[in-house]
């Protein structure tokens, strides 16, 4: 139940940015998004985070 | 029965509230049940308050609503911290947990918290949540509608036009362009906190000259139009979060004032924030004036609705007269007020009332603060007319804390919570800094007064902005029976009470008039330092044990320490 909700979430997410004026942010989005289920899985970004941001 | 739940948080000024059957049920701010100033959560303790207080079951709501669009934040976030490149590194990774750990999730929260399915829960636009809750709220069915803040999604001033039912957005200015960053990155810079120390940014004003107009004015440019620019180099781009201004504003107006220094305005070092603080102060309201006459060409309205963080800035709404003939403040003008406005919007139209009074939040129960002060070894009383009893405590010169009703709507206390004081004499004025509020010694203390009587003592007192306390007004003349509650420049935040907006303190203040002669008294905030508004019972019985306060009267019932001193 609460994975179907948090999928919701993520369905509305991609929805925005894939919104046409948005397209352009669609890569650094699923890096993002990546990221995020990094943090689910890790529990913490605070890790994480350094290394999304040495890819841009 | 048609239930919908507006829900702010996640930034500051959390908060809930209830609409049903497009009348405005309960609305609280989280900060008042967890004690937390400002508190940034997600408003669960609010939420779980509301649906008690309303008797609202989950399966009851139809919508929950949240105050703003927690994926364009996102990308407004990751775009600008991305443009700011290499400047923003150390603010990537704590805003990047921050939107993927908390705020993008906000929906599902929510859900979980309110205990309804994900589905039921939606967002709606920040600006337009400030937008709804000025509006709907103001009782006009013609007005220019502005929401001035720091930022929502994107947006950071935006203009609006309601008629009837119907609410259009006209213009916005967009991010970083923010009159409430720039105002908040001075508000750094003087050593106040941000989101918290504007007000005291406001009231150091008065003490200034605006002398540095030529070097601030090279931060900012004011359009004609109420656009405005700001030149990023001073403000490092907004990188730094708890700051907001960068060295070359230091290297500009010369080193900022450290946070938590004593105020000593008689010496030149101090003087000069003052004279930043009035230079500040008269940019902003220069800006928001433009803003209004902009609205007003736009719109051809003759009233003017107000919300968003910029909107508790009373001197800057003082001159909004001078452009619209009517100027509403929405009284939680800040993000808690979001959260109404976000159940109002999807109330719809049907949901305009004006509102009468901001006692939304949850009521005082006496039985518990008789229960609760009797278990301290305090004595209690319950007396037959406690407005008579107050109003005789006030003109033998005491300071009452006042607890009646429910609790207020936004950050004033408008006389459901206060502290009340005789506003005659300065040195009450001191005495209440030094001993109860422990605050700045520059910061005014505000009047409330008789409705009917207000306009004899101030001049330009305008019912919508005086009933929440929104806007300041000028003394007619000198007058000592005001010593304590008129600022250095002859100004003070009147708060014109109503027998609708605040009935026990209306009774009180006719009390005293009718026996005393007195029209007006020092209304201030019932609460501790860097505390909220007290709420509970509890937190009014807790203020009076760690204060020096004569006497607690909450509803019908006198508490003191020695009822024979009363």
């Amino acid at each position: 139940m609460r994975l179907f909700s948090r999928l919701r979430t993520v369905r509305q997410l991609l929805a925005h940015f894939a919104a046409r004026e948005r397209a352009m942010l669609l890569p650094l989005f699923v890096i993002l998004l990546l990221a995020g289920v990094l943090l689910a899985l890790t529990t913490g970004l605070a890790k994480v985070a350094p290394f999304v941001y040495t890819i841009f | 029965m048609s239930v919908i739940l507006g829900v702010s948080g996640l930034y500051h000024d959390a908060a809930a509230a209830l609409v049903v059957d497009g009348a405005i049920a309960i609305a609280i701010q989280e900060e008042r049940l967890s004690r937390v100033k400002n508190d940034p959560s997600l408003p669960l303790r609010a939420i779980q308050a509301s649906m008690e207080y309303a008797k609202i079951t989950p399966a009851d709501i139809d919508s929950v609503v949240f105050y703003e669009d927690p994926f364009a934040k996102l990308e407004r976030t990751l775009v600008s911290t991305v443009r700011s490149f290499p400047r923003g590194r150390r603010h990537f990774s704590s805003a990047m947990e921050a939107q993927l750990g908390r705020k993008m999730w906000a929906l599902d929260a929510i859900a979980e918290a309110v205990g309804v399915d994900r589905s039921r829960v939606t967002f709606t636009q920040h600006h337009r949540s400030h937008a709804v809750s000025a509006y709907y709220t103001s009782g006009y069915d013609d007005a220019a509608v502005l929401t001035v803040d720091g930022v929502g999604e994107e947006a950071c001033t935006a203009l609006w036009h309601g008629e009837a039912a119907d609410l259009r957005l006209l213009a916005e200015q967009r991010y970083p362009h923010s009159l409430g960053m720039f105002y908040a990155a001075f508000t750094a810079y003087c050593g106040f906190r941000v989101n918290e120390g504007e007000q005291k940014l406001m009231g150091l004003s008065a003490y200034g000259v605006p002398r540095y107009r030529d070097e601030i004015d090279r931060t900012i440019t004011i359009g004609a139009d109420g656009s405005i620019e700001l030149c990023l180099d001073y403000f490092d781009g907004f990188n730094d979060v708890e700051l907001g201004f960068g060295p070359k504003l230091e290297a500009l107006l010369g080193p900022r004032r450290a946070p938590g220094q004593p105020w000593t305005l008689e010496e030149a070092a101090d003087r000069r924030f003052a004279d930043v603080a009035a230079t500040v102060q008269a940019l902003t309201e220069e800006a928001i004036l433009a803003m209004a006459r902009e609205a007003k060409r736009r719109t051809g309205a003759t009233a003017l609705c107000l919300a968003g963080g910029v909107a508790l800035n009373a001197v800057a709404n003082a001159r909004l007269t001078e452009v619209f003939e009517r100027v509403y403040v929405h009284p939680a003008a800040g993000d808690a007020g979001g959260a109404l406005g976000a159940a109002l919007d999807a109330a719809g139209g049907s949901a305009r009332s004006k509102l009468r009074s901001a006692a939304l939040g949850l009521p005082v129960d006496a039985a518990e603060a008789s229960s609760l002060a009797r278990t301290l070894g305090l004595e209690v009383r319950r007396v037959a007319d406690p407005a008579a009893l107050v109003a005789e405590q006030l003109a033998r010169g005491r300071v009452v804390a006042f607890v009646a009703g429910r609790d207020e709507w936004g950050p004033r206390a408008l006389g459901q919570r206060s502290l009340l004081a005789p506003a005659g004499p300065a040195e009450v004025r001191a005495e209440l800094h030094r001993t109860v509020k422990e605050r700045e010694p520059f910061r005014p203390f505000a009047p409330a007064a008789l409705a009917e009587r207000a306009g004899e003592l101030f001049d330009e007192v305008h019912e919508p902005t005086a009933r929440f306390m929104t806007s300041v007004c000028r003394l007619k003349a000198v007058d000592p029976r005001l010593g304590a509650v008129v600022h250095v420049d002859g100004t003070a935040r009147v708060q014109a009470v109503y027998e609708d907006s605040a009935p026990d303190l209306h009774r009180v203040l006719r009390s005293l008039h009718d026996s005393h002669g007195v029209d007006a008294i020092l209304n201030t905030s019932l609460n501790a330092v860097g505390e909220p508004l007290c709420s509970t019972a509890m937190d009014a019985i807790a203020f009076y044990l760690a204060h020096p306060v004569d006497a607690l009267v909450v509803e019908d019932l006198l508490i003191t320490r020695d009822l024979g001193r009363t």
